[in-house]
């Protein structure tokens, strides 16, 4: 069993990183192989992620979860009456969507690992899957809307799928609508919505599919138009929102926008008139609201995994809240979604790699996906149901930051709707957003 | 409408004083010292990251960690000229752009391997100041911290407007900027003045960063975007001219709220066009006064000269 990080020379980057947040990796235990005599008997899964640069933040648990999986799968994992050794290999974005790409393929070329994983955003997973699409290097990838996986890459609606190596579970655009129309109506609004969608992909996706939903179930969406991400101004659409008296506001933006619009909308009295400040893209980790202090409390968001999930991660061997506390203490930051969303992504990957009946068999892995079904720390994973071929779906959850009731953490993330999602508890009612929380 | 066009026009003005102060350090750099320093505004973020560092870990008011910090980064500057900037302006005029691009990377990665990824603001520490605002007669709405900002960019612009104008540094600065061997003649140590510049420049970097991390949130990577509407509001003001920096920031401040009236996607973009078109404006100017008259310099501009055109059509035999 060995833990490695990327031999492929030491770069500028990686070893800032060396010296900063990620010291503990080399503090990680290097188990010998030997144990398992030939190297055809060692699975070999590359995991490329962003752990440094500004998506760092994404990263932050990986190397702690591929030591947990090292630990679980210390003696190797039998498949097919055969024992393998798991060796994980970890390579950095650097959150250049040029460098994942680039990183892939030098992976494929000089470790030709078994199965490739990526997790969070479409500048991450996008250029991984084409990378391992193009060398036939069996991919799964997490965290990136489906629709940019699959639309994005060049699938087309009704046609059979154009890819055959690469595949993905997440959220889906398509679910902000039902989750948001949910959360919205658990309390009393009048029902009028001012969208803040950026001028980039994301915004123009949620301004074609969620203002249409949102409508239809009886929303009046006044929208400020689309702007370009690093703004220093919103006083244009707070004014635009005050004057047509909205009382939900949803953003989409490019997280450092989020503070100077919220800060902005503060100031010029738009914060006071609000009920719900409902933000995605932004306001995922707690280091944001921590930014934006007494503004913070209250803030709703979204959440594709959170501490009280009632599920486990067989590939790390912990529960939700286990996964929780074991970030807690080793990263020494209040838990982040990432903990339990890349939890499932080693889930899906062992599941895979297991039910194919030959792991270093690379069509066989493919294969597995097509009908796989995977118990992870998101919940089940099915392949089977996917909206297209080799995609499955994860659920969302309605969230709200609230003034936590003890320490050390001054922000806590409450469950406000399971509309998606009813197996997940709620853990609070949606609160009236009002300053100071 | 009006009320609207009023709340504009105020907000573009007092975002001004936020580029003012980011673009005073650049212009004071290429003004006197000649040097362009691509490292700006990850400097400008290193301030913030010790400011904040000094509040969060030590506790201490956030004027007490700018007080701490402000000495701190012009020691910074001091050095860096000293040791970096001197060296790379030996090498002709490319290698100083290399250098700082270089400096610049150095700095966001070094920044990163300290502080991590993390968004970070200082928002939280001022409290409510952040936040909240002035109620004017007539609908009117100013927000506190924006009018500090703002003021802040006057005060800092008008001390050093006058540092420069009546004390002996000042009069060695301008001296220096002017002519430095001729300065060096009459005794001015052209090089102290370059490094004492270069402190002063990466002080207003410093408080700059502050106050971006007091209205928005930075990262380590924060630093280049702010370093182009830095670039502008100089280009806009005159290079080299403080007091052209300070309506160099408003004017771009305007153009982009004034801009994001008409349509959200122009806010940025008018700000980009007002740019290009004060660039062209100084071109063009620059030509008129070479060619003697604005017919001649918009031809030359044109690249529509004589000479050229007897080439292009063969009859220069």
């Amino acid at each position: 069993m060995t833990y490695k990080t990327n031999k492929g020379g030491l770069s500028r980057r990686s070893f800032n990183s060396l010296l900063g947040t990620a010291a503990f990796a080399t503090t990680l235990p290097t188990l010998s192989t030997q144990a398992f005599a030939a190297a055809g008997d060692t699975i070999r899964i590359g995991w490329i992620g962003p752990r440094s640069g500004p998506l760092g933040i994404f990263g932050e648990a990986d190397n702690w979860l591929a030591g947990l999986l090292a630990g679980t799968y210390a003696n190797g994992v039998e498949i097919s009456g055969k024992t393998y050794a798991v060796e994980v290999l970890m390579t950095d974005t650097q959150s250049d969507p040029v460098r994942a790409s680039q990183a892939t393929k030098d992976l494929i070329n000089s470790e030709n690992p078994d199965l490739i994983i990526a997790s969070s955003t479409p500048e991450t997973t996008n250029p991984v899957s084409d990378a391992c699409e193009a060398a036939g290097t069996p991919s799964v990838t997490t965290i990136a809307p489906w629709e940019a996986f699959y639309f994005g890459r060049g699938g087309v609606p009704g046609q059979p799928s154009p890819f055959k190596w690469s595949f993905h579970f997440s959220f889906g655009a398509g679910d902000f609508g039902p989750l948001y129309v949910d959360q919205w109506n658990k309390i009393e609004t009048n029902k009028k919505v001012g969208m803040l969608l950026p001028n980039d992909a994301d915004g123009n996706a949620i301004r074609m599919g969620l203002i249409p939903a949102l409508e239809a179930a009886g929303f009046e969406v006044f929208d400020a138009g689309p702007y370009e991400n690093g703004s220093s101004d919103f006083s244009n659409q707070i004014t635009f929102f005050k004057n047509e008296g909205v009382e939900i506001i949803n953003a989409f933006p490019f997280p450092p926008d989020f503070p100077v619009f919220w800060r902005q909308a503060a100031q010029l009295g738009l914060a006071q008139q609000l009920k719900i400040m409902q933000v995605a893209k932004a306001g995922l980790f707690a280091a944001e609201m921590e930014g934006l202090g007494e503004l913070g409390y209250g803030v709703a968001t979204g959440a594709y995994w959170h501490k009280k999930f009632p599920y486990s991660s067989p590939a790390t061997g912990l529960s939700s809240a286990a996964l929780a506390d074991g970030f807690e203490a080793t990263i020494g930051k209040q838990w982040s979604q990432q903990a339990g969303a890349n939890a499932a992504l080693l889930d899906v990957a062992m599941a895979a790699l297991v039910a194919s009946g030959n792991p270093k068999d690379k069509a066989a892995v493919a294969a597995a996906f097509g009908t796989l079904v995977a118990d992870t720390a998101v919940g089940t994973v099915d392949f089977s149901k996917g909206p297209v071929p080799g995609v499955a779906t994860t659920p969302l959850v309605g969230a709200q930051w609230t003034r936590a009731s003890e320490g050390p953490y001054p922000f806590t993330l409450q469950v406000t709707s399971n509309a998606l999602a009813p197996d997940v508890p709620l853990t609070a009612d949606l609160a009236p957003y009002k300053i100071g929380g | 409408m009006f009320e609207q066009l009023l709340q504009a026009i105020l907000q573009g003005a007092l975002l001004g004083g936020y580029y003012a102060i980011i673009a005073a350090g650049l212009s004071l750099m290429f003004g006197v010292v000649r040097f362009i320093n691509l490292a700006h505004g990850d400097l400008s973020i290193l301030g913030a990251l010790i400011t904040l560092s000094l509040v969060q870990i030590l506790g201490l008011p956030v004027l007490a960690a700018i007080a701490v910090m402000l000495p701190l980064m012009a020691v910074i500057g001091w050095l860096m000229h000293m040791f970096l900037f001197e060296r790379a302006m030996k090498g002709g005029f490319l290698l100083p752009i290399l250098v700082t691009i270089g400096l610049g990377a150095a700095l966001q990665n070094g920044m990163f391997g300290i502080w991590g990824s993390d968004t970070r603001s200082l928002g939280a520490s001022i409290g409510s100041l952040a936040w909240s605002s002035w109620y004017l007669p007539g609908g009117i709405i100013l927000g506190k911290l924006p009018v500090l900002i703002f003021g802040t960019a006057v005060i800092v612009i008008g001390a050093l407007h006058l540092m420069l104008k009546r004390t002996g540094l000042g009069r060695a600065i301008r001296a220096t900027a002017s002519d430095p061997e001729a300065a060096e003649l009459c005794g001015v140590d052209a090089r102290q003045v370059h490094r004492a510049a270069a402190a002063i420049a990466v002080g207003l970097a410093a408080i700059a960063g502050v106050f971006l991390a007091m209205r928005a949130q930075i990262t380590p990577y924060s630093g280049p975007a702010q370093l182009i509407f830095a670039f502008e509001a100089v280009v806009i003001g005159g290079i080299g001219s403080l007091g052209g920096t300070l309506i160099g920031g408003i004017i771009l401040g305007l153009s982009q709220t004034l801009g994001g009236l008409i349509s959200a996607q122009m806010s940025l973009l008018s700000g980009h066009l007002v740019f290009l078109g004060v660039l062209i404006w100084r071109i063009c100017r620059e030509e008129k006064l070479a060619h003697g008259g604005w017919r001649a310099g918009l031809k030359a501009v044109l690249g529509l000269s004589s000479k050229r055109r007897k080439l292009a059509s063969g009859d220069l035999s």
